[in-house]
């Protein structure tokens, strides 16, 4: 309990810091003055952009959450069933087809990692040996075709705009939320997100080897499509706004574990905290630290990366 | 009346190779142990696979005249449980946790545990003797604990059927006496096993036809595979030998004769002798020791 209170402080600081920091200067008096440009900047750009780092974060580190527990792997993320390469090729397929702006850009990538996690599940439910390895070697399959398409993509792009573009958008920025965009992602992730945490049993469930689970009354098959559908939902509708961010769904639920002990409800929780906080702070660092904004990727790995090397350094073994 | 258990035609091949072959026994009234024995790879295990309907087989399978096949994993879970020889959890988490799990079938989708069913899983860990370490992280403990919380997890399913694949396998001497103790307090109830010492007897006037009659037995059946042939003849009502694939003898320990037991077992094992010794410690009973002969 004292732990989810620290988080939850984290996150308010966080969730502040992100509303105050940006180009534009807003000052709470500004806003209670009804100055038209600061309220326009904050209701249109900051508060959007901080909620979606808020509910992103959140859906990510929970989707990670499941990720892990499900597949028993501590390495397991949205990638083990190609969803972040299905998301790209979609993001890059509209950024040459479409429109470069940005909602079909969403619209696309999220449509590109619900296919990829449709293909990698559906390959499962049509090969006759359906376990956990299947749906991996499944999910390789498909992210290796999701690459080669966004390989002959980038091929057929024009150096100029539409291959920065791509690889900007593979770096991850909450640099281009607005409040039209991010409604329904935000809707979803927290239905989903919802979802898993009240199936948190089942998810736990799904963490035995299968033949003991099945004959604990699972129906292994049936909830493991169900909740992965549900997890993979959750970071397409993030990732379709904010491009690829890396590393929180893989870091998250780590901390989270390290610090409530083992799979309680309240890990999985605390691992969806953990991801906002930190989607926020590398946020607000990356559109604080340099004149142009940079790729929050960088930030949280940067972020993330030296806090996983202590974690394994100083990782009592069993 | 129809029998409790019984098992029909069970066939299996894999690759062309016959591994079980018409396997058929049954059980009339529940309250037994049914001890599995074999040399390796004389499908012991894939017989349990195969009860439980992890393996597509030839033949029927009965409890209760309910056929097992078909049924869903829920329905399934709330008639059978299987213990496997290392439970296959890999993640932390809490023994408790592990212990509520044996209410899955029990709970709808969005259910969580009551608080009756918490208290009811503390009761099965004070069963087993780890009441304090219902917090402690699962995968923390030492091999026979696993198997300890796991059949804790077993008393809280409350199942009429419970298949165990080599309990004995990962534990050591005490631990091993220890688990077979409780899975026969499970079946036979509490009263009978404070008794039974587990001391290898051959109290061949005990007749075992009426203690089936008693009443203070559990409503429950355990079909164990052992190793251990010594194990095995201290705890189980009924043997099955099994030899490549075929069922090739069915023994009552507490009813056969000594000699009759030693050839069955010399067919599966090789050349044995078993030899019946007198504990001096315990007055009136004997005690059966299996020797390999080299």
């Amino acid at each position: 309990m004292a732990i989810l209170t620290l988080a939850m402080t984290f996150l308010v600081i966080a969730f502040v810091s992100a509303l105050t920091t940006g180009k534009y200067p807003i000052s709470l008096a500004d806003l209670r003055a009804g100055d038209p440009m600061a309220v326009r900047t904050f209701t249109v750009l900051r508060l959007p952009r901080a909620l979606m780092g808020l509910i992103g974060g959140f859906g990510l580190g929970i989707a990670g959450f499941v990720y892990q527990t499900v597949f028993r792997n501590p390495l397991a993320s949205p990638d083990i069933i190609g969803v972040s390469s299905g998301a790209s090729a979609g993001a890059a397929f509209a950024i040459l087809f479409v429109s470069a702006a940005s909602p079909s850009t969403t619209v696309f990538a999220f449509l590109g990692g619900l296919l990829a996690v449709c293909l990698s599940l559906g390959l499962t439910a049509l090969s006759p040996v359906k376990e956990n390895s299947s749906i991996v070697l499944a999910g390789i399959a498909v992210h290796a075709l999701a690459q080669t398409f966004l390989m002959v993509l980038k091929l057929m792009a024009d150096p100029e705009k539409q291959l920065a573009s791509i690889e900007y958008w593979i770096m991850g920025s909450l640099a281009g939320v607005t409040a039209s965009k991010i409604p329904v992602p935000v809707v979803i992730i927290l239905v989903t997100s919802a979802v898993i945490f009240l199936l948190h049993r089942h998810v736990l469930a799904l963490s035995v080897r299968e033949d003991e689970a099945r004959m604990l009354g699972v129906s292994v098959q049936r909830t493991r499509f169900f909740i992965l559908f549900l997890a993979t939902l959750t970071v397409a509708a993030a990732v379709s706004v904010t491009g690829l961010i890396s590393f929180i769904g893989l870091l998250a639920p780590h901390t989270a574990r390290l610090l409530t002990g083992h799979n309680k409800q309240s890990s999985c929780l605390l691992s969806g905290i953990i991801g906002s906080v930190l989607l926020l702070a590398a946020d607000v660092l990356a559109k604080s630290l340099a004149a142009v904004e940079l790729p929050v990727s960088i930030f949280t790995s940067l972020l993330g990366a030296p806090f996983l090397i202590y974690l394994i350094l100083s990782e009592r073994r069993h | 009346m129809a029998e409790f258990f019984s098992v029909q035609d069970i066939s299996i091949s894999l690759g062309g190779r016959q591994i079980l072959d018409h396997v058929s026994f049954s059980v009339d009234a529940p309250g037994h142990v049914i001890g599995l024995l074999g040399p390796n790879g004389s499908g012991k295990t894939t017989l349990l696979r195969a009860l439980c309907g992890e393996l597509p087989h030839d033949g029927h399978v009965f409890l209760e005249d309910t056929e097992l096949a078909g049924l869903r994993p829920k329905e399934l879970a709330k008639r059978v449980s299987y213990i496997p020889q290392q439970s296959g959890i890999s993640i932390s988490m809490s023994v408790l946790d592990v212990v509520l799990m044996g209410f899955y079938s029990k709970l709808g989708l969005l259910s969580q545990p009551s608080a009756d069913m918490k208290a009811a899983a503390l009761r099965a860990l004070a069963t087993i003797g780890m009441a304090d370490l219902a917090e402690r992280d699962y995968l923390t403990l030492s091999g026979g604990e696993k198997q300890l919380v796991i059949l804790a997890r077993t008393l809280v399913e409350d199942t009429k059927l419970l298949l165990f694949d080599e309990p004995d396998s990962s534990l050591d001497l005490g631990n091993k006496y220890r688990m077979v103790r409780m899975i026969s307090e499970l079946v036979h109830g509490r009263q009978n096993s404070a008794e039974a010492d587990f001391s290898i007897q051959s109290q061949l006037s005990e007749n075992f036809a009426m203690r089936n009659a008693d009443a203070d037995h559990s409503g429950k059946t355990a079909l164990i595979c052992l190793h251990d042939p010594v194990l095995a003849l201290a705890c189980c009502d009924m043997l099955m030998l099994l030899k490549d694939g075929r069922l090739i003898c069915r023994l009552w320990p507490k009813m056969d004769s000594v000699k009759d037991m030693e050839k069955a077992f010399s067919e599966i094992y090789g050349p044995v002798r078993l030899v019946e010794i007198s504990d001096p410690e315990m007055q009136d009973k004997t005690r059966l020791v299996l020797l390999p002969i080299i």
